[in-house]
């Protein structure tokens, strides 16, 4: 049917969806108020140096005892943000974060872009491979090889320079399960993340083959360029704990060695930090992951699918208007939306945006890029649905006085929803799913927790297994409330 | 005395099809006007056009004192305010399959004239009643026979206090062992003095009821008078028209 709905309509559409942006103001950093609120992130998957305590949950590690230090030193009220590592960088460049304490190496790729305070950790690479391989030894033998590596980690160059096929991993421990299961050849990595992973995990399945080159890496903390008071601020905090002994203090309850000057670090000594018993980190992690779901995944799903319908109903509204211009704009909405990957809008929202002053929290933006998901996908099953309504009861309800929207509301679209709810419901579906994917764009979820705790005990299969579980229940339980709700909407049939 | 209804000089045309050529005629408040012709003569688009289910492309349309001028585009209000003022019963009945029967009969006075619910639930068990469906309020329509659903199609267009019913070919869709329950519901309308406009294919039905016959072709009045006009045409396309209809009841 063609209906044109009226202008005040859309307007009134368009302003929830305002008012949705508008609760995702910019996050205020506080410049002016003492003391500085200083945003730090850190991937927390990432031990010894940024990780969560198995035993508290508090995050920590030597980077973010390192962190900790300075920010008192220097007078900063540190916010820690936790995300992947590939996700730093973009979050401090859209000033979602003021700084990266996450064992950055300085190159000068990066110095071109990046401050870099005073190093506090001097390191050099190694290659680790399966216990098996013995025809890598050196960066020389990497050529033609394949090695994993993080995507923005300094280490995926050093193996590219060798002439290895690099192969993108999100963290160290994914990429040591692709070499135990031989579908990588190597990783170069830092000596210390090495050795510590080697002594925690116990993992006896790949080895240490040789070092990566003679060179002795420096990483230190990232600033903005536009911010050197800061870098100046962490440069004067840690010339003063490295002159009263804190950093030798914090480096040697990590590594048994100083490693925060040069040549301190070729002797490590990492004791065991996890002695649990696979089913001990599974019960620990339970809980965790049930409060990432409940206050991470749940309430993502409901506003995103509230909000999602709303703009599914405008979006089918205006295709099915006369006014050719509506349906232009929602054709062209629903096509993006359909043609590109759920976690490239989710990064284009949240690490995109801020580039034209659109800057929302992880919770906002992880709503707006979930509701506009859903919007696209579900639009066309609305209008299908409104379509399937008779044209009679359009004419019904107009000649009883209804206007436009009265009629829509009071007399299609409960018919409609008779039509779309099985669909709908796997669109539903979908979105409690997709919900996983939020913690790229920083916020805490199920997910997320598993894989923190995956990181830090290598427990991939059983962690992953119940982070599955968790979903399926969830999942299940709606497609439960399914059948009820058909068979209420469809009571008035026979 | 005033005329209940005028059209005047109504025109429509979709696409190429010119359906109405100027149609004019008045009717009195309480009689019952007859639209009578051959599919495609423009007898449900006249109907259409004095709701404004169809937009007339010239010519006015008055009922009581709601008028509205196709000519110039005409305003939103003023066709509320003309559609405000009948009352339509379609071929299809186009009862809403989701609400009961109350809920039909409730839904024009309670959200659009924005009567008490009590108010309009009292009502809608007269006229409930008066068609014969006393005690049926919670059923839905596909719960109800053909001749019952258009019975309340008939009660859900009277609930709204009409000054005009518009009837388009009420018993067309219906079995035939179903169509004299409707028939006898809308002589009771007559009876009572309610002004009626049926677009009807039953010919006997109609010389018992109307006041008024008009006899379409190709968009044109042919012919108009009283009921004679069903007994005793003059014009010889009424004639064949009749004869046939007739012949094929």
């Amino acid at each position: 049917m063609q209906v044109s709905p009226r202008p005040t309509v859309l307007l009134a559409v368009l302003g929830v969806l305002g008012a949705v942006l508008a609760t995702g103001g910019p996050a205020t950093a506080g410049e002016d108020a003492a003391p500085q609120v200083v945003r730090v992130g850190t991937e927390g998957v990432y031990p010894p140096f940024t990780y969560r305590d198995p035993d508290t949950n508090e995050l920590t590690g030597f980077d973010v005892e390192v962190m900790r230090a300075i920010g008192k030193e220097a007078g900063w009220d540190l916010r820690f943000v936790e995300a992947p590592f590939d996700s730093l960088f973009p979050a401090l460049d859209s000033r979602r974060i003021d700084v990266i304490a996450n064992q950055v190496t300085i190159n000068p790729e990066r110095t071109a872009r990046y401050l870099f305070s005073t190093p506090y950790t001097y390191s050099h690479g190694v290659i680790v491979t399966a216990k098996d391989t013995d025809d890598i030894t050196s960066l020389a033998d990497l050529k033609g090889r394949t090695t994993a590596q993080t995507a923005s980690s300094n280490w995926a160059q050093v193996a590219k320079d060798a002439g290895a096929k690099v192969q993108y991993v999100q963290d160290f421990g994914p990429g040591v399960q692709l070499v135990e299961q031989g579908r990588v050849d190597a990783i170069v990595n830092d000596n210390i993340a090495v050795l510590d992973y080697l002594a925690t995990s116990g993992n006896d399945r790949v080895k240490i083959a040789g070092d990566a080159g003679d060179e002795v890496l420096e990483q230190a903390l990232a600033f903005r360029q536009s911010d050197p008071q800061l870098q100046q601020e962490a440069d004067a905090a840690i010339k003063t704990l490295t002159d009263d002994g804190t950093l030798a203090t914090i480096s040697e309850k990590y590594f048994g060695a100083d490693v925060t000057v040069p040549g301190g670090a070729t002797d490590v000594d990492i004791g065991a930090s996890d002695s649990r018993t696979t089913w001990e980190v599974v019960k620990d992690t339970a809980w965790p992951m049930f409060v990432g779901l409940v206050k991470g995944n749940i309430p993502l799903t409901i506003c995103s699918f509230v909000i999602g319908m709303v703009l599914a109903v405008a979006a089918a509204l205006a295709r099915l208007s006369s006014i050719r211009v509506l349906d232009r704009i929602a054709r062209a909405y629903i096509s993006i939306i359909r043609g590109t990957p759920l976690v490239v809008q989710l990064f284009i929202v949240f690490f995109g945006l801020p580039a034209i002053g659109i800057d929302l929290d992880p919770y906002p933006a992880a709503i707006v890029a979930l509701s506009l998901n859903v919007g696209g996908y579900a639009a066309e099953v609305v209008r299908a649905s409104i379509l399937s309504v008779p044209r009679g009861q359009y004419e019904a309800a107009t000649v009883i006085g209804m206007d436009y929207w009265q009629s829509m509301r009071r007399i299609v679209l409960p018919q409609a929803a008779r039509i779309a709810v099985p669909p709908l419901g796997n669109t539903l579906l979908s979105l409690i799913k997709d919900t996983a994917l939020a913690s790229l764009v920083l916020v805490p979820e199920l997910f997320r927790e598993a894989q923190v705790t995956a990181a830090a005990t290598t427990e991939y299969l059983p962690l992953y297994t119940m982070a599955a579980l968790y979903f399926w229940v969830v999942c299940y339980l709606v497609s439960l409330a399914q059948g009820p709700l058909e068979r209420r909407l469809s009571r008035y049939a026979t | 005395m005033t005329d209940m209804i005028e059209v005047r000089g109504l025109e429509k045309s979709f696409g190429d099809h010119h359906v109405l050529r100027g149609v004019d005629f008045a009717a009195e408040s309480g009689t019952v006007t007859v639209l009578l012709g051959p599919s495609g003569s423009g007898k449900t688009t006249i109907l259409r056009s004095m709701n404004v289910l169809e937009t007339p492309d010239a010519g006015v349309v008055r009922i009581g004192d709601a008028s509205v001028d196709f000519t110039a585009k005409p305003d939103r209000r003023a066709i509320a305010a003309l559609r405000s003022r009948s009352g339509m019963v379609f071929q299809a009945h186009n009862l809403f399959p989701h609400k009961t029967v109350l809920g039909n009969l409730v839904e024009g006075p309670v959200q659009v004239q924005k009567r008490p619910v009590d108010e309009a639930a009292a009502d809608a068990r007269t006229l409930l009643a008066q068609v014969g469906l006393a005690g049926r309020e919670g059923s839905y329509p596909s719960q109800l026979s053909g001749g019952q659903q258009q019975r309340v199609g008939i009660a859900r267009a009277l609930a709204l206090r009409p000054e005009v019913l518009l009837l388009d070919e009420p018993t067309s869709a219906l079995d035939p062992e179903l169509v004299g329950e409707v028939l006898a519901v809308i002589r009771d309308l007559a009876a009572e003095n309610w002004t009626l406009v049926i677009v009807t294919h039953e010919v006997r039905f109609a010389r018992d009821v109307a006041d008024q016959v008009l006899f379409l072709d190709e968009g044109v009045v042919v012919e108009r008078g009283g009921a004679e006009v069903l007994t005793d045409p003059r014009e010889e396309r009424t004639k064949r028209f009749l004869s046939r209809v007739l012949d094929a009841g």
